[in-house]
């Protein structure tokens, strides 16, 4: 009696671990739906909400996604955790497919980055009239300004530039700072110090109610600066290398992208009243 | 089943201060056998050491003519023949009847036995009506009732009381002292009371020894232990002229 | 993009279910080991206290870090395919959970008065009776034990971020979506999970704190 209490309480603690972890099992395996490693980005400008239900309704295929940096989600390619990814960072993507880890390349749409900055804009970047010349203003004034620095297309796209300009940023100064975060967290604390950015429209967009102190002072004219296209590509992983992917679902929603529907609801997505995506898709699968 | 006891040459020491000595004496079944001596002369350790709560560093202790055996499961059966009782005991979380009845159900009595059994051994130190009181709001005398009802419900062959009506008040001697003669006239089992007491020993002993420097030094029939010890130190001590 | 009340609930059910779930596994390992380890009087737990207490400051995230290795697809594990999954969390959870059960429950059996194993003994308790009457007795800290793991894993989000990877719908706790929350500036969403965390924790501490009441002496 005195020692069987014990029994009981174990027992129900074992039956109880093994309902919990049955129902676990339930819910993890296997997975059913097509899984997608994307950018902060992607998921922050409120794109991915609005297009993939669309997808779904339309096939009938479930997609998710882990919206993680750009090197974190072609990482997830390259080990096979995801069916597909969506990054904008195109030297990387070119290096994942010729890796074999990529299947095919597909361009979808591109949006473009724009410099933002306090309102009084003290360095004067409203008025540059390229973007090199926007950023050697923001060079020589030393005016704070804060860098994602976290591997991104956004954080790869920005090095590009101030090389372009002839800088190099681990010369810089204190007024350059670093995050190593998403593109919205790195606005918010852009916002709360007042420093110069540099971030893709369609976040700006999204954010732009919550961000007080900040103003779009370059690059949001028409036609857009090549320099500050940001360019976004589909690629779904390749089943050859990594054959627990879901090979085949991951081609027809690359395709989708890229056909004509998928093209017309991205040309059709806007923020705040902008529309920010230019759809350029072409199939490559 | 009757056991005796026999103790011999039974050498322990602390930190290098010795505790027992030499030990040596035997209990039969139907004594009941006082260790008297000053406190701090290592009755309590004999007693563990009986009882396999400590080694002894020497000598050697004999149950019904045997060793106590070395591997697990002999050790542990002949254990369970044995019961102790110590100064001022532990409750387990629980009643006065799960406390009881603890032993009991370390060997697998159950049901009605388990019941019947704790109920005449709670009333044999009278807390029939307390069967389900907390244990932890029983008042001292009564906890030690309960620690003697747990310790003899199970019908041990050798009983080890040691001090174990030290601090109660008169009335619960009385109860307890009563419960020990009538567990001894009524089961002849072999029963060694550990005491400072000479009194309580002059009152429930049927052999006494002192225990000396670890050495005993005088044994004998409790009459003739008082009434003509031997040894001058015997003399002494049941005189008064030690302080205890 | 705030969710609606009926997500809301599904990320509050899924957050109660893993952190649930993982420290009722850890409680299955943590105890009876605890308990076993607690009661013996060996010299070479000192080496073990000390792996223990190491693992104790063993940061949530690292934990994440080595579950993520361990379930990848490129990794050990990675025909499993847990990773990305409540599954997945749950395992990581545990990993960091279990330790904080284990060395709290040692730590309360130690501090077990002797005079408990003693009289057990003396009364005939083999191993496994003693174990009992010792977790009987110890009861009360070691559900405080439960209390403190379950405190870890509910309010723990590096691991299940790592592990989990925020899916919405599939992998979303409440702890990840805070962060997510406050990282596109969704304050007051942000907070009302914060609050629901809380309000979760509190219940689970009563329900806790109650059943530690009926194992009191």
């Amino acid at each position: 009696m005195h020692f069987r209490l014990g029994r009981r309480w174990l027992a129900a603690l074992v039956a109880g671990v093994i309902l919990l972890v049955a129902v676990g099992v339930y819910i993890s395996l296997p997975r059913g739906y097509l899984l997608m490693a994307t950018t902060t980005s992607t998921r922050d400008t409120g794109l991915l909400p609005y297009l993939l239900p669309e997808f779904t309704a339309d096939t009938g295929i479930e997609v998710r996604y882990t919206a993680v940096g750009t090197g974190q989600a072609l990482d997830a390619g390259r080990r096979g955790d995801v069916d597909v990814v969506m990054v904008h960072a195109p030297s990387l993507e070119t290096q994942f497919v010729a890796a074999g880890d990529g299947r095919c390349r597909n361009l979808v749409m591109y949006n473009r980055f724009v410099l933002v900055g306090p309102a009084a804009d003290l360095a004067g970047v409203r008025t540059a009239s390229t973007t090199t010349e926007a950023l050697r203003r923001i060079h020589d004034t030393a005016s704070r300004f804060v860098s994602r620095a976290d591997g991104s297309g956004t954080h790869t796209k920005e090095l590009e530039l101030w090389a372009a300009a002839g800088l190099d940023p681990s010369s810089f100064g204190a007024w350059y700072e670093r995050t190593g975060q998403g593109m919205g967290a790195t606005l918010t604390i852009a916002n709360e110090r007042d420093e110069y950015t540099l971030s893709d429209d369609g976040t700006w967009y999204a954010r732009e109610d919550s961000l007080a102190f900040l103003s779009l002072l370059y690059g949001s004219g028409d036609p857009v600066d090549p320099v500050l296209q940001n360019q976004y590509s589909v690629i779904p992983v390749n089943p050859a290398t990594h054959p627990a992917v879901l090979g085949e679902r991951a081609l027809e929603f690359a395709r989708w992208l890229v056909g004509a529907r998928g093209q017309a609801l991205i040309g059709a997505f806007t923020v705040n009243g902008h529309t920010i995506f230019t759809p350029n898709g072409v199939g490559a699968c | 089943m009757t056991m005796n006891l026999q103790v011999e040459g039974m050498r322990k020491a602390f930190d290098g201060r010795t505790v027992l000595e030499d030990v040596s004496f035997r209990v039969d079944p139907g004594q009941v056998f006082a260790i008297i001596g000053p406190s701090g002369a290592g009755k309590t350790t004999l007693l563990r050491c009986v009882d396999f709560l400590q080694r002894p560093d020497g000598g050697s202790v004999r149950y019904a003519g045997r060793e106590a055996p070395t591997d697990p499961a002999s050790l542990l059966a002949l254990r369970r023949r044995l019961s102790l009782v110590a100064q001022s005991p532990l409750m387990f979380r629980g009643s006065a009847a799960y406390n009881v009845s603890f032993g009991l159900c370390v060997r697998a009595v159950e049901g009605s036995e388990l019941t019947r059994r704790t109920a005449e051994a709670l009333a044999a130190v009278g807390l029939r009506d307390r069967s389900d009181s907390a244990a932890s709001k029983l008042s001292a005398g009564e906890a030690q009732r309960v620690a003697f009802a747990r310790a003899i419900v199970i019908r041990p062959e050798i009983l080890l009381l040691d001090e174990f009506t030290a601090n109660l008040d008169p009335p619960n001697v009385r109860i307890l002292e009563a419960a020990v003669r009538e567990f001894s006239a009524s089961t002849g089992a072999t029963v060694v009371l550990v005491t400072h007491n000479l009194f309580q020993a002059k009152r429930l002993a049927t052999r006494v020894a002192l225990l000396l420097d670890g050495r005993i030094v005088e044994s004998g029939p409790v009459k003739e232990f008082f009434e003509a010890p031997q040894d001058a130190r015997t003399r002494a001590f049941v005189q008064g002229d030690f302080a205890y | 993009m705030l969710t609606l009340a009926g997500d809301i609930a599904a990320i509050t059910l899924l957050s109660v279910f893993i952190s649930g779930t993982s420290t009722l596994v850890a409680t299955a390992i943590a105890v009876p080991l605890g308990v076993t380890l607690g009661l013996r009087e060996v010299g070479s737990q000192r080496l073990l206290r000390n792996i223990l207490f190491t693992l104790y400051g063993l940061p949530p995230v690292l934990a994440g870090l080595l579950v993520f290795l361990l379930l990848s697809r490129a990794g050990p594990l990675g025909s499993l395919g847990l990773l990305f999954t409540p599954l997945g969390m749950v395992f990581a959870q545990v990993v960091v959970v279990t330790p904080i059960i284990l060395g709290v429950t040692m730590s309360v059996v130690a501090t077990v008065e002797r005079r408990v194993k003693e009289t057990a003994l003396v009364l005939g308790a083999d191993r496994r009776q003693l174990s009992i009457t010792v977790l009987r007795e110890a009861a009360a800290g070691i559900l405080t034990a439960v209390m403190v793991g379950f405190g870890r894993a509910i309010s723990e989000v590096g691991a299940v971020f790592i592990v989990g990877g925020h899916i919405e719908t599939r992998t979303q706790v409440l702890t990840t979506t805070i962060i997510t929350d406050i990282q596109q500036a969704e304050f007051g969403h942000a907070t009302l999970l914060g609050v629901i965390l809380l309000v979760i924790a509190g219940v689970v501490y009563s329900l806790l704190y109650r059943l530690q009441e009926r194992t009191l002496p």
